[in-house]
């Protein structure tokens, strides 16, 4: 990749952000936002004895443990993260290729030499790696607070803190997890990726009910013409959600490389082939 | 020296709306070119045409390629601006210029930052909050800081004051345009820019209905004020155009040789907003 | 060739429906090849081993 198409993959990239910061880093402060003041109001219920045996309790059960050990227990704060960058995810691929077609900036971005290959890409690496880091960001901040607020509260209250220094490690390589929980999943589910972004850029209105209406028509000519049920069959295993979540580092490899995952790449690449060339038509 | 743009039989449908029919267009490198015609006559499609932006089927070449092939590198020696409001409304001033400088390799940032900072617009501010005359002053102080051969323009004056079109078209002209490079404006408000081409298009339903060179337009049109007793030899000669004129008849001839048409009174060239009106008539009647 | 990629590229609808056809087939010539059912990844997990292991042993004794 010459300089050029680097700097231009970035600036795509950035011009993402920019775009969708309220999804990408406004939805997850929010949350954030929200876990504080449930937990203050918590705490401010709970009796001065109870938190102090809570805080304690947490200093001697994770004291000596290490941090990857502690990973995938420390991910279940993280959950509601997670669930709402999928959900973020789904209402920004819909609107990816469609709201700049919309709102008529398309004229403008579609001006400058940068190529549909390259748009449509941003797109996905966007929502695979770049969205899951401010997510990540947003947890990190979280766990700090919450780290500092409980060693505060506990010095206050006079009992031992030391073993939440190895909390906060453990914290922080359980958002390691969630980051590649985030990214492997992206891969997992490129196909719906590659829909999204077929109908986001297909629509001329209302991307959402092309994307639904048409993936139900699909099932049914295939039972119709086949007389088969893969496609369902097929979107049974892939939506199973107990695959969006890693609990260990060395389960990335075998989940990157299977068969499966490496077939649903292909097939989202058949979609994102197909987004790619409906950017032509932007009128 | 080829042309910069060849365009052959452009065709282009909106369902049965055609939108062109059957377009031919050469456009000579270095010209101002006038792409004049009523609200939804085509201008707007042939021109997203030219650049990519629009499909149609025919021969099509712009700056020796395809646009429908190779849209991305086209745009690197072609600019466009249309009627205001495509500046994506969210993004703050600088951040556009960051963009266009991160993806344009011709894009001279110094430049860019000189014009702006003649005009009042704030850096930070973004661009929904700028008003309509603004961001056009915006997109063309970019696309004037980019070094390219086309610049197309799509009605870039839409909805502004006569201050901001005025001064659009000065600085098109006085820091812009070099001889060398060419210009396509569309519009439907010829008088503006009468002075500033050399190249004249008519469009009307999709179809071309004049194609001249400015300084053909002397020896094809000729305007005569009739005095009255020569209006039945004046309207043997079929002129396309009549208009009352104080009292008097003022015909619009074409390709009849002005030398005949002496006799019959005072003659001249029509203005373009004329000749347009003219022509439009002209294609009511067949 | 050329034809083809014309036909192809012609409209917003025919590249959908080009698009469609080709996951189509896609994914019911990998379904026949690999008898596809619903597959699920068996998950290495510490925390929910147990439950899950008492669910299949007691849907294994009913």
């Amino acid at each position: 990749m010459n300089k050029l198409a680097l700097n231009q993959f970035i600036a795509l990239l950035y011009r993402e952000v920019l775009e969708n910061r309220n999804l990408f880093i406004g939805a997850p402060a929010v949350l954030a936002l929200l876990l504080f003041v449930f937990a203050a109001w918590f705490v401010s219920l709970t009796p001065g004895w109870e938190l102090a045996t809570g805080i304690e309790y947490l200093s001697v059960i994770f004291e000596g443990l290490s941090p990857t050990e502690m990973a995938p227990i420390l991910m279940i704060p993280a959950i509601p993260f997670m669930m709402m960058l999928f959900f973020c995810g789904l209402i920004y691929l819909l609107n990816a290729l469609y709201q700049d077609r919309k709102d008529m900036s398309v004229f403008f971005w579609q001006s400058m030499p940068v190529s549909n290959v390259k748009t449509v890409l941003s797109k996905v690496v966007t929502i695979a790696i770049v969205a899951p880091v401010f997510y990540v960001a947003v947890l990190f901040v979280v766990y700090v607070i919450a780290l500092l607020s409980l060693t505060l509260f506990g010095i206050i209250l006079d009992v031992q803190v030391a073993g939440l220094g190895y909390l906060f490690l453990g914290a922080v390589a359980s958002l390691a997890l969630v980051y590649l929980s985030a990214f492997v999943t992206s891969l997992w589910l490129l196909p719906s990726v590659g829909w999204l972004l077929l109908f986001s850029a297909f629509a001329k209105r209302t991307p959402i009910l092309w994307a639904a209406g048409v993936f139900i028509l699909i099932g049914f000519l295939e039972d119709f013409i086949f007389g088969s049920q893969y496609l369902a069959n097929w979107v049974e295993s892939r939506g199973n959600p107990s695959h969006y979540i890693i609990y260990h580092f060395s389960d990335v490899a075998d989940r990157l490389f299977s068969y499966d995952m490496l077939f649903g790449v292909l097939v989202g690449s058949i979609l994102l082939v197909g987004a790619i060339c409906m950017r032509r038509f932007i009128d | 020296m080829n042309n910069i743009v060849e365009a052959r039989n452009l065709e282009k449908h909106y369902g049965d709306f055609k939108a062109l029919d059957g377009v031919d267009l050469s456009i000579s490198p270095g010209s101002i070119t006038g792409l004049i015609g009523p609200n939804g006559a085509g201008k707007t499609t042939a021109l997203k045409a030219l650049i990519g932006l629009c499909d149609v089927e025919g021969d099509l070449t712009v700056a020796g390629k395809d646009p429908r092939d190779a849209r991305h590198k086209l745009m690197e020696e072609v600019c466009f601006i249309a009627d205001v409001g495509i500046l994506p409304k969210w993004l703050r001033v600088n951040q556009l210029i960051d963009y266009v400088e991160a993806v344009h390799p011709r894009f001279n940032r110094a430049r860019a930052e000189k014009f702006l900072s003649t005009t009042e617009i704030p850096p930070r501010k973004r661009i929904k909050e700028l008003s309509k005359g603004m961001v056009t002053q915006l997109h063309l102080a970019t696309v004037m800081a980019i070094d390219v051969q086309l610049l197309v323009l799509d009605e870039p004056t839409l909805g502004l004051d006569i201050i901001y079109r005025k001064e659009f078209y000065d600085r098109l002209l006085n820091d812009y345009y070099d001889g060398n490079r060419t210009i396509i404006i569309s519009t439907h408000q010829v008088e503006e820019i009468e002075t500033l081409l050399s190249h004249l298009v008519f469009i009307n339903k999709g179809k071309i209905i004049l194609d001249a060179q400015m300084a053909e337009l002397d020896a094809l049109y000729t305007e005569v004020i009739i005095e009255p007793e020569h209006l039945a030899q004046a309207d043997a000669l079929k002129p396309i155009y009549t208009r009352d004129l104080l009292g008097k008849k003022a015909y619009t001839f074409e390709s009849v040789p002005r030398s005949q048409l002496e006799p019959f009174g005072e003659t001249g060239t029509p203005s373009v907003a004329d000749l347009f009106v003219a022509k439009m008539k002209e294609g009511e009647h067949e | 060739m050329l034809q083809l990629k014309k036909l192809l590229l012609r409209n917003r609808f025919s590249v959908l429906l080009a698009t469609l056809a080709v996951y189509m087939l896609v994914l019911v010539i990998e379904g026949a090849i690999t008898g596809r059912e619903a597959r699920v990844v068996d998950l290495e997990n510490p925390f929910f081993d147990l439950t899950v292991r008492e669910f299949q042993d007691r849907s294994g004794a009913l």
